[in-house]
């Protein structure tokens, strides 16, 4: 019995092992060429190591520019998700009221609507608005699928605290507003960093708003990168930019390691 | 119990609005669009429903619509199984945890205009690790002229890129289970399949609900990914529902393209209709 399950143990960090190795293997392929010279320049010769496509970062400032809208919009966009979901999961967690099923239904099908399908009427939206080419529009855009995730999320969390805690506080003469800000906010605060974190993550990485949203103006790292393909590519330099794009999330993604598991838990709705 | 109040409805007034603004005033405006001939946003003339009997009646969505039907039944096959395959792997040591769920979770930290890039220097027979190696296992080099091949690689690179969420999605779901319930496993002798069966299984019902339900529709409107592997190549051999739409969209065919998103708004409707169906079942099936 107690060889069996060692042998069972070994067999599931092959397992584990076998599927870390296949999803690190792009990104070994994008870390080597990274450091590699791929197009000729004064400093350095085709196929040499070198450290300048990193630099190429900081010194461009198309390329310094695009970080810094990617993180403005990022940030504007996880203020707007984040303060809108924490009501709305409240109410989805702990209330039944007229329309709460079909309201949820709506909110899952925007999530799942692909960016792709709203495209144009989005930009002659935004743009009668004037908030085209503009980190705020891409921050408002992604909205579209952050906020039912959010809602979600938050919806976990709070259905994981016992409801004794609610009617205690209303016993004690709170309301709901003042309940949610002054007893539930310190109590899901795991879960407000695991949601901003999965908006962080799922608003970084989409294109499809961000290249219409930021034609002229407010590119973000993608598009940065997009407009980095030409007649002659610097893939060097382009993987250079990937690798550096990941960076943020990477270190975000170790802080939250012990509560990322932690934000999925469903509960009725 | 949930308390039965209509206050409830105070509290969503604000996600409402914002995606009001950003979900349904834009489908209207595809709505109404889709009825309409426009050649420039001023000088439109009512078509009725013209557009939707052109793409209804084309063998072109149908293949396209077959074609993603497809890729999505062969991700979901795969990457189901596989990321719960994966979340039962994870060690149970509370440090190993968060490596490997971090390391897991890399890929979608990846911008998804770089991934079929990615995936592209992976396999440039010149300097990609697989470009090199998988010649010798008989990969062809022109694989770009061969549908199954490209079907392959936009599989696999689908797989690479998403599976993490499924890993995660389930792994939350197995840290809900009480540890006495391994425990009376143990005592009644139970092995490892009864224990995933009768133990571990139950308890993903419902976050399985929600893995298949985003990456069915993640999957099956593939856009982004798709396109820059093979141009859609060869011969249309990877042209899904969402690539056709932005192929229509970038021609700035107005009423087509706006027939075109109804039609497959209409598809998502069903999807999470069907789903909320199947999760009422679920509650229904096991109260908590």
């Amino acid at each position: 019995m107690m060889k069996s399950s060692r042998a069972f143990g070994a067999l599931k960090l092959i397992g584990l092992l076998t599927f870390v190795g296949f999803i690190a293997l792009p990104l070994i392929q994008m870390t080597v060429i990274s450091f590699v010279a791929t197009l000729a320049h004064p400093d350095a010769e085709v196929g040499t190591m070198t450290l300048r496509n990193y630099r190429a970062i900081w010194t461009d400032p198309n390329l310094r520019a695009a970080f810094i809208n990617s993180i403005a919009y990022v940030l504007i966009n996880i203020c707007i998700t984040v303060p809108v979901a924490i009501p709305a999961a409240y109410a989805f967690s702990r209330m039944s009221f007229v329309g709460d099923k079909h309201l949820f239904l709506a909110f899952i099908a925007f999530r799942i609507t692909p960016p792709v399908v709203l495209t144009l009427p989005i930009f002659q939206l935004f743009s009668t608005l004037g908030i085209v080419n503009s980190v705020f529009g891409i921050a408002l855009a992604h909205c579209l699928f952050n906020l039912p995730i959010s809602i979600w999320i938050l919806q976990g969390f709070i259905s994981a605290i016992p409801k004794e805690m609610d009617e205690t506080a209303f016993l004690d003469g709170y309301s709901r507003p003042r309940f949610i800000w002054k007893i539930l906010l310190p109590q899901i605060a795991p879960g407000i960093a695991v949601t901003a974190f999965f908006c962080f993550m799922f608003s970084w990485v989409e294109v499809v708003f961000a290249r219409i949203l930021s034609t002229t103006n407010g590119k973000p790292i993608s598009m940065a990168l997009s407009a980095l393909f030409g007649f002659q590519t610097d893939i060097g330099l382009v993987m250079a930019v990937t690798a550096a794009s990941m960076i943020p999330g990477a270190v975000l993604l170790f802080a939250m390691r012990g509560h990322l598991s932690r934000g999925f838990k469903i509960g009725k709705v | 119990m949930k308390d039965r109040t209509h206050s409830g409805w105070l509290f969503v007034v604000p996600a409402a609005l914002v995606l009001g603004f950003v979900g349904l005033i834009p489908l209207i405006t595809v709505v109404n669009y889709s009825f309409f001939e426009i050649f420039i946003l001023d000088s439109r003339f009512w078509i009725g429903t013209e557009w939707y009997a052109d793409i209804i009646g084309s063998e072109r969505f149908w293949a396209s619509f077959g074609r993603s039907t497809l890729f999505s039944s062969v991700i979901l096959t795969v990457q189901i199984p596989l990321g719960i395959a994966i979340a039962l792997c994870i060690p149970r040591n509370k440090l190993w945890v968060g490596i490997s769920l971090a390391v897991v979770a890399l890929p979608l930290l990846v911008p998804w205009n770089m991934i079929p890039s990615l995936w592209l220097s992976l396999l440039n027979p010149e300097n990609g690790i697989l470009g090199r190696l998988l010649p010798v296992l008989g990969w062809p080099s022109g694989w770009k002229g061969s549908i199954p091949h490209t079907w392959a690689v936009l599989v696999v690179m689908d797989v690479w890129h998403w599976t993490s969420l499924v890993v995660i999605l389930c792994y939350s779901a197995l840290t809900t289970i009480p540890s006495s319930h391994y425990q009376a496993a143990a005592i009644d002798g139970a092995g490892p399949w009864q224990v995933f069966r009768f133990i571990q299984l139950p308890q993903l019902y419902h976050v399985l609900l929600m893995a298949i339900l985003l990456r069915f529709m993640d999957s099956f409107m593939i856009y982004t990914e798709a396109f820059p592997i093979n141009a859609g190549g060869p011969g249309g051999a990877t042209m899904f529902l969402a690539v056709d739409l932005g192929e229509e969209i970038k021609a700035f065919n107005y009423g087509p393209s706006a027939a075109r998103s109804v039609i497959y708004f209409l598809i998502i409707l069903i999807v999470s209709w069907s789903f909320t169906k199947a999760q009422s079942k679920l509650d229904e099936k096991q109260p908590e």
